[in-house]
């Protein structure tokens, strides 16, 4: 037989890899939402394409009204947000605040904190039974179930999506401007609203859409505030429907879930038409010293009201749940009644906890490895070749992490309930699927991240490799990669975090043993444990695991990542 | 040591050609210059010889071996065509210390370790780094670095070795002594040497040979004295006179 000889001169770099991460990618970022929305357009009862269960989803007064209190509560947030976050952006970097720096880390800390271990700890504060501020008071005066208590909770968080937009936008600023309008004559409020918001205009309109987008699509929130009092959003109509257990309910939440996908892909080209448009090129990459404004007698009043305002998003909710913890008997205040049996109780007799604990654990580690080394991958392709097709992985990798946790969940269930392609086995019910989820929502921290990363390292360490002899995953290996450790360590952290505590998602895919912290935090204050020490303890967990993982970020990346 | 051979090679992006119809013979042992102002093509015309970019036309052969012919569909890697090369900004890994910087090479072909601590060794000391092996690049200053870089480019025995304005970010003292020190090793190891540079001074003392490139294009080819006494037109006459 003639032995038939094949070239393969595509096989040298990094050409077969691209193929099989765009395979790869395809299949779990982009293929499960197709297969949602044909689920949403082609399973109507007659067969062929229909828009029947979009309309029912319209007609329905219960989901329509879903789709206005989302809309609203969005709005609301986006609004207080914004109202919070530009006059604290601006004090904290163009004045002459006492401790600025240090009320800069403290204000930009929720952002790190799951905003539902907010929503319990307002629980405890404010609810209208037997919430701490009401005991206090002697009567009952706040209610946190409500729309204004859910617009504060979702703020008391988000607000740090447009604070940290602005303070790097106001430290890349040029204060040369601003100093200009000075000397013309401008008074500094005059300077602010003629010149420095017009310029930070793009990157407070691009952190209030995220803040907007964020609102909409979370769910841990509404579901632990909104649905006691009766206030549906749409990603816990979802779950409603979704729980219901039938093929309509999976087809219901569908319909509901492309209309969620729908906003979120709106906001999201908004957001990049408008930057564009409104992008000066007058922010600068080089930071220069501004001099900073004299805030006269007000700089003792506004620094209280700082530190007022972080007591109120942070001390304050931290002390509700240590409170609540420490509480043997809810809504006493003897000190009798403080003690550990809480910690007791979840640790010891609750026998899920340690199963949720190690799979949190599990999850996290697995989903953190996989997702940076493969966001490395990705952003190696994407910026140090030149390859065809290269843009396509970035667009397919930004698309879970674009929508709301509570449609991936969904798709992946819908995709892949079934043998894994076709053949293999099922994902669902399994640890595997809530590892998926992970690691397709959170890879876009690792291509940022390492990104970031290869763009501090000139080419030529590479090219020096191959004339040297290298092959390129040599060269990935001896140079790219020790090269890139700060940046890969900082990524997998920045992926375990969200990882370990992740509700949105973890509530719709997990099963029977799939408890994870955040589902057993979530059943023990929805409807085990309805004197709420339990939840508590479990919050504190979470708060200590991410104070602990900031602390080591900002430590291994010498304050280049971490809040 | 060997040859270096363009025939006909062109590079171009689209529409914008950025090397035309190159055409040169660099002989076994030879030290030939590209000159020109910045932006004329000389730097890609060395980064095609060791297969860091591809030209899209012509013929390029080490010796008789066709290391690039995009028209019969031949390109070697860059890590198989056996050429040092020594980077402007010098490229020194800064998590190898002297030593593994100059043994990558060895290390990744999988050469015997005795040899390789003879063969860094001596290299080392050819280019009087001896002494200061276990340094790293961060303890170096920018004159140490360009040889640690020139002695990881001549460790592997090269085919050819190729300098990217190695001397651009020294100072002008050092620049002197390493002018002579390079041009030395390549009397005494017999190197074949491709040199670009904009730098008329280190191009007419250190060649055999000089090519002045403008715009894409190669205007005149010569020894220094030839280029020096006949140039070709108004343009080397000026760039020669600066």
């Amino acid at each position: 037989m003639k032995k038939i000889e094949i070239k393969f001169p595509s096989l040298q770099g990094p050409v077969p890899l691209l193929t099989l991460g765009i395979l790869f990618l395809f299949t779990v970022c982009v293929y499960p939402f197709v297969v949602l929305l044909g689920k949403v357009f082609f399973s109507a009862e007659g067969g062929g394409f229909s828009f029947q269960y979009l309309a029912e989803i319209l007609e329905s007064a219960s989901t329509y009204t879903a789709i206005l209190n989302t809309l609203l509560i969005a709005t609301g947030t986006t609004l207080l947000c914004s109202f919070i976050a530009i006059p604290l952006a601006w004090m904290l970097v163009r004045t002459n605040l006492p401790g600025a720096s240090r009320l800069r880390s403290w204000c930009s800390l929720p952002y790190a904190i799951p905003p539902y271990i907010g929503a319990i700890a307002w629980i405890y504060l404010a609810n209208p039974s037997n919430g701490i501020l009401n005991l206090l008071l002697g009567k009952s005066i706040f209610n946190v179930y409500s729309f204004g208590g859910l617009i504060w909770v979702m703020s008391s968080f988000f607000f740090t999506f447009i604070l940290l937009s602005l303070l790097s936008a106001l430290d890349r600023m040029d204060s040369s401007l601003e100093e200009a309008a000075r000397l013309s004559g401008a008074r500094p409020t005059q300077v602010f609203f003629r010149i420095t918001l017009p310029l930070i205009l793009p990157a407070l309109i691009s952190g209030a859409l995220l803040v907007f987008l964020a609102s909409a699509a979370s769910f841990g929130v509404p579901a632990l505030i909104g649905s006691p009092a009766r206030i549906f959003l749409m990603t816990t109509k979802i779950y409603t429907f979704q729980k219901m257990g039938s093929l309509r309910g999976i087809y219901l939440a569908a319909a509901l879930s492309s209309l969620l996908l729908l906003f979120a892909l709106v906001i999201l080209v908004l957001n990049q038409r408008l930057i564009k448009k409104l992008s000066f090129q007058v922010v600068s990459g080089k930071a220069s010293r501004p001099s900073l404004i004299d805030l006269g007698r007000w700089k003792n009043p506004l620094f209280l009201g700082i530190l007022c305002f972080v007591g109120l998003v942070l001390v304050l909710p931290l002390g509700g749940i240590l409170i609540t913890a420490l509480s043997s008997v809810q809504g006493r205040f003897s000190f009798d009644n403080f003690g550990l049996q809480n910690f007791r109780n979840v640790f010891f007799g609750i026998s899920e906890t340690p199963r949720a604990l190690k799979n949190s654990l599990i999850l996290g580690v697995g989903a953190a490895t996989f997702a940076t080394f493969l966001g490395m991958l990705l952003s190696y392709v994407q910026w140090k070749t030149k390859l065809k097709g290269r843009r396509l992985l970035d667009i397919f990798a930004s698309l879970p992490y674009a929508a709301p946790g509570t449609v991936v969940a969904l798709a992946l269930i819908i995709s892949f309930s079934g043998p894994f392609l076709g053949f293999g086995p099922s994902l669902y019910n399994t640890l595997w699927i809530l590892w998926l989820a992970y690691v397709i929502k959170f890879l876009s921290f690792s291509i940022r991240t390492t990104g970031d990363g290869f763009g501090q390292i000139d080419d030529c360490l590479a090219e020096a490799a191959r004339v040297s002899g290298a092959s390129w995953w040599v060269t990935l290996k001896t140079i790219w990669y020790p090269l890139m450790k700060p940046s890969l360590v900082a990524a997998w952290f920045l992926i375990f975090m969200p990882a370990f505590s992740e509700l949105t998602m973890t509530v719709l895919l997990t099963g029977p043993g799939m408890e994870t912290v955040g589902t057993l935090l979530f059943q023990l204050q929805e409807y085990a444990d309805v004197s709420g020490g339990g939840a508590a303890v479990l919050a504190l967990v979470i708060i200590c695991a991410v104070a602990l993982i900031n602390w080591l970020v900002k430590l291994l990346s010498k304050g280049k990542y971490g809040l | 040591m060997s040859s270096v051979s363009f025939e006909h090679v062109g590079k171009s992006y689209g529409s914008v050609d950025v090397i035309r119809d190159f055409n040169l013979e660099v002989k076994d042992g030879e030290f030939v210059s590209f000159l020109g102002p910045s932006g004329c093509g000389k730097t890609t015309c060395l980064r095609m010889v060791a297969g860091l970019e591809k030209n899209t036309s012509g013929v390029i052969k080490i010796d008789s071996e066709v290391v690039s012919s995009p028209s019969s569909g031949v390109f070697i890697p860059p890590e198989k065509r056996l050429v040092g090369m020594v980077f402007q900004s010098y490229a020194v890994w800064p998590h190898f210390n002297v030593f593994e910087n100059v043994a990558y090479p060895l290390r990744v072909s999988k050469t015997k370790k005795s040899e390789i601590e003879s063969r860094v060794h001596a290299v080392l000391d050819l280019v009087e780094l001896g002494g200061l092996e276990k340094r790293m690049p961060n303890q170096l200053s920018g004159g140490q670095q360009q040889r640690v870089a020139l002695a990881r480019g001549l460790v592997m025995e090269p085919r050819v070795l190729l300098l990217d304005e190695p001397l651009s970010n020294l100072d002008a003292k050092l620049r002197g002594k390493m002018r002579q020190d390079i041009r030395e090793i390549q009397q005494r190891l017999k190197l074949t040497v491709i040199y670009v540079t904009h730098d008329q001074l280190e191009a007419t003392t250190m060649s055999d040979q000089m090519v002045i490139m403008n715009k894409g294009d190669m205007v005149q080819v010569g020894s220094p004295n030839e280029v020096r006494e006949n140039p070709i037109n108004e343009f080397v006459r000026d760039f020669l006179n600066q």
